[in-house]
């Protein structure tokens, strides 16, 4: 036990005077975070809204597949991108292998089944009268989509939650097209891992708790936003 | 103005709507009476542009509807559902929900709104949310805030459903007067004669999705034996004579015009003849006629009478009857 009260010590020092090393591996995975959950839930919220308000043939099929991918390994996803991004990869030649952009689409791979699944669910949980009742009063697509979401924004926060928390909290993905470069793409949860196997506890614990801040930070955030908009 | 041809309309493989013609006439108040199920909300639902057809055609003022009717054109007729709701926000936000799309000015909406509030007496409820009102109250801001956009045909599914008595009247009050200055085409789905003669000109009877030739009143489902002829069969307490060759499931029809009002039993050809008393009486809405209600062997018949032969008769509530019509007049569908 004592390795771990080593571990809390060294890592409250770390966070404390400003260790630029964390500091600038948090901010990094902030960004990639942030970037990717924008991302999908650019395009997962909109195709969970169609998925659950239109009817067309092979809708059942579509939903079918983006609840599977849901279970989707990180370390799969990565793998498939690390072939296509590799140099003799089909996109080879954009050069993102190994760079911050590519642990982004990695992670926008995996938070994209996240808002789209979740979000048809919440949508779907909306009373139908409420587009109906949209529609009868002359609002476009746009609008009635907007009036549906507004009803539905509770679940919706959770789902932007959820997708952030897959996103921050993923490491497989991250570990193979990232390739946890110091300075440069090495996220929280890889460098957990490494920290790890180096044995350097205190390090690690620190990173651990800047990763359990930021998502704290995140459901205070949705927390303050659900108050302000309950009625 | 809005008009309905050749409709088939199904939810998964069942036809619950199945109409050769239905319009709804430009100034004219449509009311459509049939008990719940008999596919009322679904054709409000056809003739608000919010649902296709499965198969037939949807007119607006002789043009067909596109199969997704554009905002212009929904904006023309407006739903006010059976249990309507709300949006999230205050009475006033919801109010202002349709008009703020229409691209009106803020003065022209405010004048619109006031109107509206006015009539309905909705000015204490203006700052309150969804969930700090009745049903009957949201079921009033519902109908003010479609009054309010001024629409060429409102289409209204049991409006007073949830509202007490005066709430209803300030409703159909309100109703009136608006249509009184600015005509324009109203349908109201009700399962309640009252309503429909009070403010119809006009009644159509669904039953089973489909037009009916009589009122809810005189509709009853029943279980026909094989075999063709006069079949007798229960109805509540009654026994009915009727004469079909269908057997089965079936809905049987007893046109109130075809049923004979008698102080006593009379010699005739009629073979179903039904003692009672009469429950109720309703000046018909052109006021010639008079619709007896009578409950007679456990069931409710309406006949059709002139208001000279009600007098006549000194038909009356709880005043003892007898009902006659011929196996020939029940219709079978």
């Amino acid at each position: 036990m004592d390795f771990l009260a080593e571990g809390f010590r060294r890592a409250w020092d770390l966070l404390v005077t400003g260790d630029s090393e964390v500091y600038g591996i948090a901010l990094l995975t902030l960004r990639v975070a942030v970037v990717a959950t924008f991302i999908a839930c650019a395009i997962g919220l909109p195709l969970g809204y169609f998925l659950a308000t239109r009817r067309f043939w092979g809708r059942r099929a579509a939903l079918t597949v983006v609840n599977t991918a849901l279970a989707f390994p990180t370390v799969v996803v990565g793998l498939l991108l690390y072939g296509l991004l590799s140099r003799r990869g089909p996109l080879g030649a954009i050069g993102w292998l190994y760079t911050w952009q590519a642990i982004v689409v990695g992670d926008v791979l995996l938070a994209l089944p996240i808002a789209a699944a979740l979000s048809a669910a919440s949508i779907q949980g909306v009373d139908p009268r409420i587009r109906r009742t949209a529609e009868t009063l002359g609002a476009g697509s746009w609008r009635v989509a907007w009036t549906v979401a507004r009803e539905a924004r509770f679940a919706l926060a959770a789902v932007i939650t959820a997708a952030f928390g897959q996103v921050v909290a993923e490491i497989g993905a991250a570990m193979i097209v990232g390739g946890n470069i110091r300075g440069s793409t090495r996220t929280l949860t890889t460098a957990v891992a490494l920290f790890t196997s180096q044995g350097d506890f205190g390090m690690a614990l620190a990173l651990g708790f800047v990763l359990l801040a930021m998502a704290l930070l995140v459901n205070v955030a949705l927390q303050v936003l659900q108050g302000r908009g309950s009625g | 103005m809005v008009e309905l041809r050749g409709i088939k309309h199904r939810y998964a493989s069942r036809v619950v709507l199945d109409l050769d013609q239905f319009s709804v006439p430009r100034t004219g108040a449509l009311a459509v009476v049939g008990h719940n199920g008999s596919g009322k909300s679904t054709l409000l639902r056809l003739l608000a542009l919010l649902e296709t057809p499965t198969e037939g055609q949807v007119l607006f003022d002789g043009q067909p509807v596109p199969r997704r009717a554009p905002p212009a054109l929904r904006r023309r007729v407006t739903l006010v559902e059976q249990r309507p709701v709300l949006f999230r926000g205050t009475v006033r936000e919801n109010l202002e929900y349709g008009l703020r799309l229409r691209d009106l000015s803020t003065n022209a909406a405010a004048g619109m709104i006031g109107h509206v509030v006015e009539q309905l007496g909705l000015q204490p409820l203006l700052e309150r949310r969804r969930h700090e009102l009745s049903d009957g109250e949201v079921q009033r801001v519902a109908v003010a805030r479609a009054l309010a956009l001024r629409p060429d045909v409102l289409l209204l599914d049991e409006p007073a459903s949830s509202a007490d008595r005066a709430a209803a009247g300030a409703l159909y009050r309100a109703l009136a007067a608006e249509r009184a200055a600015r005509p324009f085409a109203v349908c109201i789905a009700s399962h309640q004669l009252e309503d429909a003669y009070r403010w119809g000109d006009d009644i159509r009877a669904l039953a089973e999705g489909r037009l009916s030739p009589v009122t809810p009143e005189n509709l009853f489902r029943v279980e026909l034996p094989p075999g063709d002829g006069v079949k007798r069969i229960r109805v509540g307490d009654a026994d009915f004579f009727v004469m079909t060759d269908r057997s089965g499931p079936a809905v049987v029809a007893v046109p109130p015009t075809d049923i004979f009002v008698s102080k006593e039993p009379l010699p005739s050809s009629a073979r179903n003849v039904l003692a009672g008393r009469i429950t109720g009486m309703a000046i018909e809405h052109r006021g010639a006629g008079v619709h007896v209600r009578a409950d007679v062997g456990g069931i409710e018949l309406v006949a059709a009478v002139t208001a000279e032969a009600s007098k006549d008769l000194g038909l009356g509530p709880g005043v003892k009857v007898v009902f006659s019509f011929k196996a020939t007049a029940v219709q079978v569908f």
